[in-house]
């Protein structure tokens, strides 16, 4: 049995079914993220785990126990929360061994763990602080500390960097991948940034209104979403969809043509194709697999509008005949002035197809 | 539009004025416990005159005015304490409990302020007296504890609200109970709130002359009864009157005083967030 099951989890708020019928699994020792857009029950599943929330239906197994009921306390999971939640009026060094005086553990123990908590986090300094005088990012190791030093079952954290400015996330960021690899615990983590689930994650699940849209890892997610939600929301800058109409369907491969596109293309499927000639459906091109020129086996013919450098690549938008707008992305600093025409290719095995329900086909 | 030194003069006489009007009664009374009998009556008042204690000396040789003031310590000091440790559990509850009929208790707790005192003065003359309560330290404390509780739940559960609730979840998560929730908290977070509605208690309890004169006899009257019951027979001490009044204000000035910082911070707490 996994390490961590949640088994077909239905939360209600009245009427509003915000948990749909949820089932995920973490094998010890696992990051599992949990991503979605706001509102889309991450949080909520989240504190489910913690039992900070009840569960409507289902259950939630724990290291081969049912605590689908259990208290909070009894779970022995720590958790961060994504506004620190640290006790302002106690010192660093009472916040981090708050449980451990909650458990009733011998002083020397809890010096021991503390001092250890936090020269991990390189927080050593700190200990006679309270919570106002230090920095998010000071606050953010305090908050981490209070979860490592009771040596949990299981870490959960709740957007724990969104408070945090870009240069100092990225680097949290490293310290908490450093932080799961030197613990080796399980970790449950949940973020609306896909930059975070891809990096940090052994599994990402991607969750849109209490639904799993898929679970898989990093790599699946990229290079092979399910469905049309998935491939919009992993990668940076998004998948562009063309609307395309299906010209055959032949086996294992359907053919498709768009006015852009100077021939018609014919793309192996992953599924037996569930369309029908003359049917709409997607076309998906990550924005990095497209180049400028005809290198590469399928061509779009596109109109510049403007381009955005980067420094290392510069984005290109450029539209299709049809106003729909597509993102290059290119190494190098290129312009592009508006009504240029540029040529598009790209590798048809690099492209994804999406029916009309926006399953991957 | 005013120009700025204008503006500012208006504040400052503003100030001046409210302040003046505050302050001219404690003034009259202090300073009319350091005149003569005559120098008191004097007709236009004297605002300058020959300053004497001996109206301090009568009243701390007067058994009655001392123990009057034990009196109003015993009854202010346990009614704040009793209302703090019942108050606090009742509005954490009410701040983060939810449970049926709640909004109603929450209303019910400060209807019993909509009522006048003198309302209800018989009726709880007539319960004293049918429990054997009359002139104890006991109903003066069961009684103020019925106007004080409410103050201190409301004042309190305001308070507790504006705690975040992440840090009860938080504590909870790491094996806090209940209790320890409440006592390592809310309470220590919410001392502003706890410290703004003590005040209020001792000041109520120490000032109250209405139930104290109803209720109590010669044994346990309260320093209030003890300044009036000088107002009998056929002439009125106003030496000894303002000297007691005088005594009278100087405890809850100290223990204002003492706890105006938390004081200051709860009432401004929740208008800067």
């Amino acid at each position: 049995m996994s390490f961590l099951k949640l088994e077909q989890i239905v939360k209600r708020f009245g009427d509003a079914t915000v948990i749909d019928h949820v089932d995920i699994t973490a094998e010890r020792g696992e990051f599992v993220v949990f991503v979605g857009p706001s509102g889309c029950g991450k949080s909520t599943l989240l504190r489910m785990v913690a039992g900070l929330e009840e569960v409507s239906e289902g259950a939630i197994y724990l290291d081969g126990a049912n605590v689908t009921d259990t208290e909070p306390a009894a779970r022995q999971v720590s958790m961060v929360f994504q506004s620190y939640a640290l006790f302002p009026h106690m010192s660093v060094h009472d916040n981090i061994s708050f449980g451990l005086r909650m458990a009733k553990t011998p002083r020397e123990e809890i010096d021991r763990r503390v001092a250890e908590a936090a020269r991990i986090l390189q927080i050593e300094s700190l200990l006679q602080r309270k919570p106002r005088q230090l920095s998010g990012g000071q606050r953010q190791r305090v908050a981490i500390g209070r979860a490592i030093v009771r040596n949990p079952k299981l870490f959960l954290f709740d957007e724990p960097l969104s408070n945090l400015d870009a240069e100092l996330r990225s680097q949290m960021r490293v310290e908490i991948a450093r932080l799961h690899r030197d613990l080796g615990v399980t970790m449950v983590y949940v973020t609306h940034d896909q930059v975070e689930a891809m990096t940090l994650a052994d599994r990402i699940v991607v969750l849109r209104a209490g639904r799993v849209e898929q679970i898989g890892s990093p790599a699946d997610l990229y290079e092979r979403p399910d469905n049309i939600f998935v491939a919009g929301f992993i990668g940076s800058p998004k998948m562009n969809f063309l609307k395309v109409s299906v010209a055959a369907v032949n086996g294992g491969a359907v053919t498709v043509r768009h006015p852009a596109l100077a021939a018609d293309l014919t793309l192996p499927t992953r599924h037996a194709p569930r369309v029908e000639p003359g049917e709409d459906v997607v076309l998906g091109l990550r924005p990095e697999h497209l180049s400028v020129g005809d290198g590469g086996a399928a061509c779009l013919a596109l109109r510049g509008e403007f381009a955005e450098s980067l420094g290392a690549t510069s984005q290109l938008y450029a539209q299709t005949g049809n106003g729909e707008t597509l993102i290059l992305q290119v190494p190098g600093r290129r312009s592009l002035a508006p009504g240029e025409g540029i040529r598009a290719g790209f590798d048809p095995a690099q492209a994804y197809l999406f029916d009309g329900a926006g399953r991957a086909i | 539009m005013v120009s700025r030194p204008a503006a500012r003069f208006a504040h400052l006489a503003g100030l001046v004025l409210v302040f003046a009007f505050a302050m001219f009664p404690f003034y009259w009374m202090v300073s009319s416990s350091f005149k003569d009998q005559g120098d008191l009556l004097a007709s236009p008042p004297m605002w300058l005159f020959e300053p004497t204690i001996k109206h301090y000396a009568e009243i701390w040789a007067d058994q009655k005015v001392t123990a009057a003031i034990v009196n109003s310590l015993i009854v202010a000091v346990s009614t704040t304490a009793l209302a703090v440790l019942l108050g606090t559990p009742a509005a954490y509850a009410l701040a983060r409990f939810e449970f049926r009929g709640k909004s109603d208790l929450w209303f019910w707790f400060i209807s019993n302020r909509m009522i006048s005192p003198i309302v209800l003065a018989l009726p709880v003359y007539l319960l004293a007296q049918s429990l054997g309560l009359l002139d104890t330290h006991l109903v003066l404390i069961l009684i103020y504890l019925t106007f004080n509780l409410p103050i201190v739940v409301w004042i309190c559960t305001d308070q507790f609200r504006s705690i975040p609730p992440e840090l009860e979840q938080a504590a909870r998560l790491e094996g806090a109970k209940q209790f320890d929730v409440f006592w390592r908290i809310y309470l220590p977070l919410g001392l502003p709130g706890v410290a703004v509605s003590a005040i209020f208690s001792f000041i109520f309890s120490w000032n109250e002359l209405l139930y104290a004169l109803v209720l109590t006899r010669r044994n346990v009257q309260t320093a209030p009864v003890a300044a009036t019951s000088f107002m009998s027979g056929y002439e009125l001490p106003w030496g000894k009157i303002m000297a007691t009044g005088t005594v009278i204000v100087l405890p809850v000035t100290i223990f204002a005083l003492i706890v105006s910082r938390h004081m200051i911070r709860g009432l401004t707490m929740g208008a800067t967030k």
